[in-house]
């Protein structure tokens, strides 16, 4: 069994298993400047969203925290915050301070000071140039699993996703966290009906009665809008699927677990700690949202486990993706990177997940996912709390 | 009188992933009146079960005959309870089980 990877080891002991240069748009208008030099510059990546300003309090704090969490994230060896007001709350050279603590370099545009966004796509262009010449010249190490951290999500889930891949993921999630890595999963829809296996795994209760706290956080937002869950949650195509209910699907989802118990809980966005094991964060089901927050939390690589098959692939932490449906690995296998469907003609659950684990440690080493080398950069969009003002 | 093989099509088959579990997960598509091997996960031995219904691909199927108002189990857990009785080898989802969590709808004057 495979104990280490090949990583780009950071001032701050985060190892990165890539080594881009990070433009990150402060708020919503500056997504074409970052968009401009992406196109242009070799060796980068666009952070762009709609959100970052008009937003309450409670909001504003998760979009800062994310897009600190993502400029902090390893994979990133040098980072562009590129602005076009100063908004408080979310400016542009708070994140840059924060994401410098790091010890990465870290650059700031402001659009308006530029001259406009021309002057600033010029700026920023000749900036993602001159980092890309300063961190290009480093090497990977090889280094422990214990510097890895694992992200793990799912989506279109259908009954073959508790059977079979689902599995898989959690057979890798056991492995990485015997060699002392971290796991860090999310998705608190997707536990409504699973409490009593939380509180089964949680290593102590505090952990549990946060893992709950979150759930019922979360039912409760539900039942305030006076609605039916079903057709939401489960979605359409679970439905079609074959799963029935939001518990049946939670259960299923809850093979990504594994069998390590739960060290710790946190909120979204937030860093985890650095206690090897199983961590959960508070985020919806909504793939995008989960793996944003998972890549803030500090994971440089994401297993995305999916029934009906999935284009989805977060631009900075690397995302492969898997299915145990053949008819699904047949359809969308030309954006998948692993197909175990041969768990239903037989093959056991340790061979199945030994393929994974061998691809995601090849991945980590350098191979290119199907998503990276498509630029498949759909997957960044950060959570909600409250409405726009 | 000569014997008939059986046709490889109708060989369906279906996983029990608990041993209290009282649905099967199908694998592949099924058909009406065709019987289902089942593998009970952690047990030896196959279970067969006749399909009452035509079932999509992986759908699941009634392990035994499951009364209105009781538990549907899955993976040793309750997954929602049954609307209406259901049959053994009958189809099972939407249409005959519900879910208890997060019923808004339920709420509502």
């Amino acid at each position: 069994m495979r104990d280490s990877f090949y990583g780009y080891v950071r001032d701050d002991g985060q190892v990165g298993i890539r080594n881009y240069v990070l433009l990150l748009s402060g708020t919503l208008y500056a997504n074409p400047t970052c968009e401009r030099v992406a196109h242009t510059v070799q060796n980068t990546i666009p952070i762009v969203h709609p959100l970052g300003r008009c937003q309450i309090a409670p909001d504003l704090a998760q979009t800062f925290r994310t897009l600190v969490g993502h400029g902090m994230n390893p994979n990133a060896a040098a980072v562009i915050v590129i602005d076009h007001f100063k908004e408080a709350g979310c400016e542009a050279d708070a994140i840059a301070h924060e994401v410098a603590k790091t010890g990465k370099p870290v650059e700031v545009v402001n659009i308006r000071n530029a001259g406009g966004a021309v002057q600033a796509t010029a700026q920023a262009t000749n900036l993602a140039v001159e980092l890309n010449r300063k961190v290009t010249g480093q090497r990977r190490e090889r280094v422990g699993l214990e510097r890895l951290v694992y992200g793990i999500n799912c989506g279109t889930s259908d009954v073959t996703s508790g059977l079979s891949h689902n599995r898989c993921v959690g057979w890798t999630a056991d492995r990485i966290i015997e060699a002392g890595g971290r796991v860090l999963g999310a998705e608190v829809t997707e536990m409504m009906g699973g409490e009593a296996l939380i509180r089964q795994k949680a290593k102590t209760p505090a952990v549990a009665e946060k893992l709950l706290g979150y759930i019922e956080k979360m039912e409760h937002e539900i039942l305030a809008c006076g609605v039916d869950l079903r057709g939401s949650q489960p979605t359409g195509d679970n439905i079609a699927g074959g799963l029935s209910t939001i518990e049946e699907k939670s259960l299923g989802a809850m093979m990504k677990w594994g069998t390590k118990p739960i060290v710790g809980a946190v909120d979204y966005a937030e860093r985890i700690g650095g206690e090897g094991g199983l961590w959960l964060m508070d985020t919806p089901g909504h793939g995008g949202e989960s793996i944003t927050g998972i890549a803030a939390g500090g994971a440089q690589i994401m297993s995305f486990a999916t029934g009906g098959g999935h284009t989805i692939n977060h631009p900075l932490m690397i995302t492969m993706r898997l299915t145990g449906n053949s008819e699904s690995w047949s359809r969308m296998g030309e954006t998948m990177e692993v197909n175990v469907s041969d768990i239903f003609d037989g093959t056991p659950l340790d061979q199945a997940g030994e393929r994974l684990f061998n691809e995601v440690l090849d991945i980590c080493d350098g191979k290119m996912t199907k998503g990276e080398a498509l630029r498949e950069w759909n997957a960044f969009a950060i959570t909600r709390c409250g409405p726009s003002v | 009188m000569t014997h008939v093989e059986a046709d490889p099509q109708a060989m369906m088959r279906a996983l029990i992933v608990h041993p209290d579990d009282n649905v099967a997960n199908l694998i592949g598509p099924g058909k009406q009146g065709h019987q289902v091997s089942c593998v009970v996960e952690g047990q030896d031995g196959i279970e067969t079960i006749e399909l009452v219904d035509d079932l999509p691909s992986n759908h699941k199927l009634a392990r035994r005959d499951i009364q209105a108002g009781e538990p549907i189990i899955k993976y040793g857990l309750t997954i929602g309870k049954a609307s209406q009785a259901i049959g053994r080898g009958q189809h099972v989802h939407i249409h005959n089980i519900e879910s208890g969590r997060g019923r808004g709808d339920l709420n509502r004057e």
